[in-house]
């Protein structure tokens, strides 16, 4: 990772230019005097029939962190988006700065200061990262060029501790300092008032540590940050103020003194009876299970050439048995795409060899891997797991569609078959849905990621490679895939469990194995395992 | 969003946005249709003709007599190959502008072979099961070579299949005027008759191929729904990443969809040699001077290039251009005004389809 590299300094141009949005000097004044930045009244939005936000008040104070916690569906980001001009409300008021302001565009928000980080990266990836920076700013210029802005920039870095590289293309840089760009970006056009949508979605633990250091810089330079998430331990962790909206309401709101975690989950769940750890994740207990005498999974001396923006595998070994769940760390970048590349389609295998129950799968292709009982859900939920514009029903059939129970003479889908076998899912996982017809993306993220779980079982299966499955989902939909995955381990199967939240891993796995750099960094048994250690294993140290 | 699985999202719910889908798409489509003989209407009055008879005319030259409606099914027949031609790729979201071009070739091998054939004397029940073979392999085979390019050297299918009409054009060119195929005495260019064998004849002044057409119909929507390789095609098209990563070959997908759509076009283009023509002449896929190939994409369009929908999009372009047809001859006005009438037609659909729904 390059994020420690200073920026480069342009010779061009000395330090001390002007630049839009110098962040001291206009809002310092206004710290910590309890004055009310933003206040929004009985807002109301409908989607057709859909209730989203339903008479909510919010309201926040100038300076500190005021997160804005819920599950997914709560309503937070259709608030949110509100305030940035990005939907219309059906009713409401909003006013800033005490006085009241209707934002019809984001245009109209950044006007009036405020800055939206989104959950997806909205830069141009073909971009460098200065470049994205004064986009939109370059008013009535012809040129496009960042010399003159450069100093302002850097110093606008220096000013709130965040560095990164300027030139170059945003495409190459990890979600992390995206994020930062994006941030730099919204102060660059003057933003006093920043929301940050669920930032830590694509974060490593580091990474959202070193963005906290940031934000909090943020707050001293006389910033108000307003964060959006669905987990308690970060706002525990961050927030100096916390508003919990349920079901398209305001539950209520808690400040700094009183926030404790029992509270802040009984308002997020007022219904469901939900226990959770120490680190605010649904309690799920591991038993003891019997592992089997044969490794079901026996990679070695695998190496794989890198894919894009990633490092290859080289020379990795491992076993996996049945009745086990094998957790592996690593931070996004370091071979784990294509180790499962590999598993899933080994035609491409060059060095190396992937056994499954003791028969070699070299060569084989991707629906071959899957009738010898491997199934795979894959890291991006929505760009690699799902027929966006299906069914349930085709989604449920995609990657059974070569099995005989779904065929007629090999020519046909049994589609009669197929819908049975969508129906059992959607029954068995409590999917939300009126039918299996209903189109996929109507569905939310965690109905999503069940149709995706729920698709690995419809056929007898002996290894379930899984990639960070949780991610971005609510408390309630990680608890019903935790159940899920030992309840594989504990029928005897066997669980490939890549995660990056070490947290997850340390409750659930038998054995953590770390990889950095496309290498083995070690195995730890359940008894040895200590977050400081695999942390330092997963950056190489 | 706020709802709680008890409640559900009814059937009622689900029955309500099946309708309001059904609405919103005759909205489209009205409002489109309406605004574009506006158009017409508008400009036909500019130039001085009647507005109401050039609307009349236009509309209902198909259905007002017999031989109207002969003629709108004889022109309705290769647009429906030609509109396939382009709608199959498309639902892996590649434009196969090639459907000219693919069957300008299925018709000129068509006739090739049964000139060559013309010796032997075989039956019509082998030669003419021949000759159809033989227009679907060269419409399919010359639509591979734009799928092979884009499958191996990421070619974009646009580019290669307009490329390659050009080279199909010069070969019908080039048949038509060869020694031992080109027809003297014709005066414009053209190849001898097909032997009689070789003619699939007219039941009541309406072309056999028909029956090819709607058994192409039926194929095609067979292939699509209940298939597994049209499980395949569709996953690709509603998203190829996820498609391949659960064992779907894209490569495999990309060159069937594109030797299905050619291999409609070339049956269409052959159709006409041996139904129509009875030999390959320049211009032999052409209706007023456009050929098949381009009004297929255009008809496509018209119908987001949604397969089922393909039967319905070419008859109803085929009424405007029997319409248009009737309108030149009876009453002068130019056939451009009607191609105007139809690029109006489905930029208005196109235009009111993302209004509606940008809206929401």
């Amino acid at each position: 990772m390059n994020e420690n590299r200073p920026p480069r300094v342009s010779p061009i141009f000395p330090q001390g230019l002007a630049c839009r949005g110098v962040v001291g000097a206009r809002v310092r004044a206004g710290r910590m005097d309890r004055k009310v930045l933003l206040e929004l009244k009985n807002i109301r939005k409908a989607f057709g029939e859909v209730v989203a936000l339903d008479d909510v008040d919010f309201s926040i104070e100038k300076g500190g962190i005021h997160g804005l916690l819920g599950e997914n569906g709560a309503g937070k980001t259709t608030l949110m988006n509100i305030l940035y001009g990005y939907y219309h409300m059906d009713r409401g008021e909003i006013s800033f700065e005490g006085s009241k302001v209707k934002i019809h565009s984001p245009q109209e928000a950044i006007r009036l200061g405020i800055g939206m980080v989104h959950q997806l990266s909205t830069l141009v990836p073909e971009f460098t990262a200065a470049e994205n920076i004064i986009l939109g700013t370059e008013g009535r210029r012809i040129s496009f060029s960042t010399g003159g802005e450069r100093p302002g920039i850097l110093k606008l870095c220096e000013e709130v501790g965040l560095s990164f590289p300027l030139d170059v293309k945003v495409r190459e840089l990890p979600a992390g300092i995206k994020q930062k760009i994006e941030i730099i970006r919204a102060l660059h056009r003057g933003a006093k008032l920043i929301i940050l949508d669920e930032p830590t979605t694509y974060l490593v633990e580091s990474e959202f540590e070193q963005l906290l250091k940031s934000i909090k810089r943020l707050i001293d330079q006389g910033i108000t940050v307003i964060l959006i998430t669905h987990k308690i331990r970060e706002v525990l962790k961050s927030c100096d103020t916390v508003t919990v909206m349920r079901k398209g309401k305001v539950e209520g709101r808690i400040d700094r003194p009183e926030m404790d975690r029992e509270k802040l989950v009984k308002m997020m769940f007022i219904e469901k009876e939900i226990k959770i750890t120490e680190s605010a994740l649904p309690r799920v207990q591991l038993p003891d299970c019997r592992r089997s005498e044969l490794p079901v999974l026996r990679v070695q001396n695998l190496a794989v050439e890198a894919g894009e923006n990633g490092v290859g595998v080289h020379n990795l070994s491992f076993d996996l048995y049945g009745g086990e769940i094998l957790g592996i760390a690593s931070v996004s970048g370091n071979g784990v795409k294509e180790l499962v590349e590999a598993m899933i389609h080994p035609s491409r295998l060059k060095e190396g060899d992937i056994r499954v129950k003791g028969e070699s799968i070299r060569g084989l292709s991707t629906l071959e891997v899957f009738a010898r009982g491997v199934f795979f859900t894959p890291e991006e939920r929505i760009q690699q797991g799902i027929l966006t514009e299906g069914s349930i029903k085709e989604n449920v059939l995609l990657g059974h569609q070569g099995e005989k129970r779904f065929l007629r003479h090999d020519l046909f889908v049994n589609w009669e078959e197929a819908g049975k076998a969508a129906r059992k899912t959607i029954t068995e996982y409590g999917i939300y849905t009126p039918s299996e017809d209903f189109l996929i993306k109507r569905l939310s993220g965690g109905n999503i990621q069940k149709v995706i779980i729920g698709r690995a079982f419809v056929s007898q299966i002996c290894l379930l490679i899984t990639h960070n499955p949780t991610v971005g989902l609510d408390i309630s939909s990680v608890e019903f895939i935790f159940r899920k995955l030992v309840e594989i381990r504990n029928q005897g199967d066997a669980v490939l469990w890549i995660n990056e939240d070490l947290d997850e891993l340390m409750m659930l796995s038998d054995r953590i194995a770390v990889i950095h750099r496309g290498e083995l960094r070690g195995i730890f048994p359940r008894n040895q395992f200590d977050k400081y250690q695999i942390g330092l294993a997963m950056i190489g140290a | 969003m706020a709802t709680t699985p008890e409640s559900g999202i009814s059937n009622r719910a689900r029955g309500v946005r099946g309708l309001s889908l059904f609405l919103s798409s005759i909205q489209v489509y009205g409002i489109a249709i309406f605004l574009s003989f506006g158009v017409i209407a508008a400009i036909s009055a500019i130039l001085g003709y009647p507005v109401f008879e050039v609307l009349e005319t236009l509309v209902f030259s198909s259905f007002r007599s017999f031989a109207g409606l002969k003629s709108t099914i004889k022109v309705s027949i290769p647009l429906l190959f030609t509109t396939y031609a382009f709608s199959i790729p498309f639902k892996i979201k590649f434009f196969n502008i090639g459907a000219w071009g693919q069957m300008l070739l299925g018709g000129a091998m068509t006739a090739v072979v049964g000139l060559l054939l013309a010796d032997w004397n075989l039956p019509s029940v082998v030669m003419i099961p021949l000759l159809v073979l033989t227009a679907i392999l060269a419409g399919g085979v010359f639509a591979l070579i734009a799928a092979y390019l884009k499958a191996d050297y990421d070619i974009n299918p646009i580019v290669s299949t307009i490329m390659l009409n050009y080279v199909a054009l010069q070969c019908v060119a080039f048949f038509c005027t060869a020694r031992g195929f080109t027809d003297p005495k014709g005066g414009h260019p053209q190849t001898m008759l097909l032997p009689s064998s070789a003619a699939l004849g007219f039941i009541g002044g309406i072309p056999y191929s028909l029956l090819l057409a709607v058994l192409a119909v039926l194929l095609v929507s067979v292939l699509i729904n209940r298939t597994r390789l049209g499980y395949e095609i569709n996953a690709i098209g509603y998203n190829p990443v996820a498609a391949q990563s659960y064992g779907i070959d894209f490569r495999k997908t990309i060159m069937l969809t594109f030797f299905f759509g050619g291999a409609l076009a070339g049956l269409g283009g052959g159709l006409e040699v041996l139904n129509i023509h009875n030999r390959l002449l320049v211009g032999f896929a052409d209706i007023s001077g456009v050929n098949f190939g381009p009004l297929g994409v255009l008809a496509a369009l018209v119908v987001a290039g949604n397969p089922m929908a393909v039967p319905v999009a070419s008859f109803f372009m085929s009424v405007l251009l029997v319409g248009a047809d009737r309108l030149q001859r009876t009453m002068q006005v130019p056939v451009e005004l009607v191609f105007l009438l139809q690029a109006v037609i489905v930029l208005l659909i196109v235009i009111t389809r993302a209004r509606l729904s940008a809206k929401r």
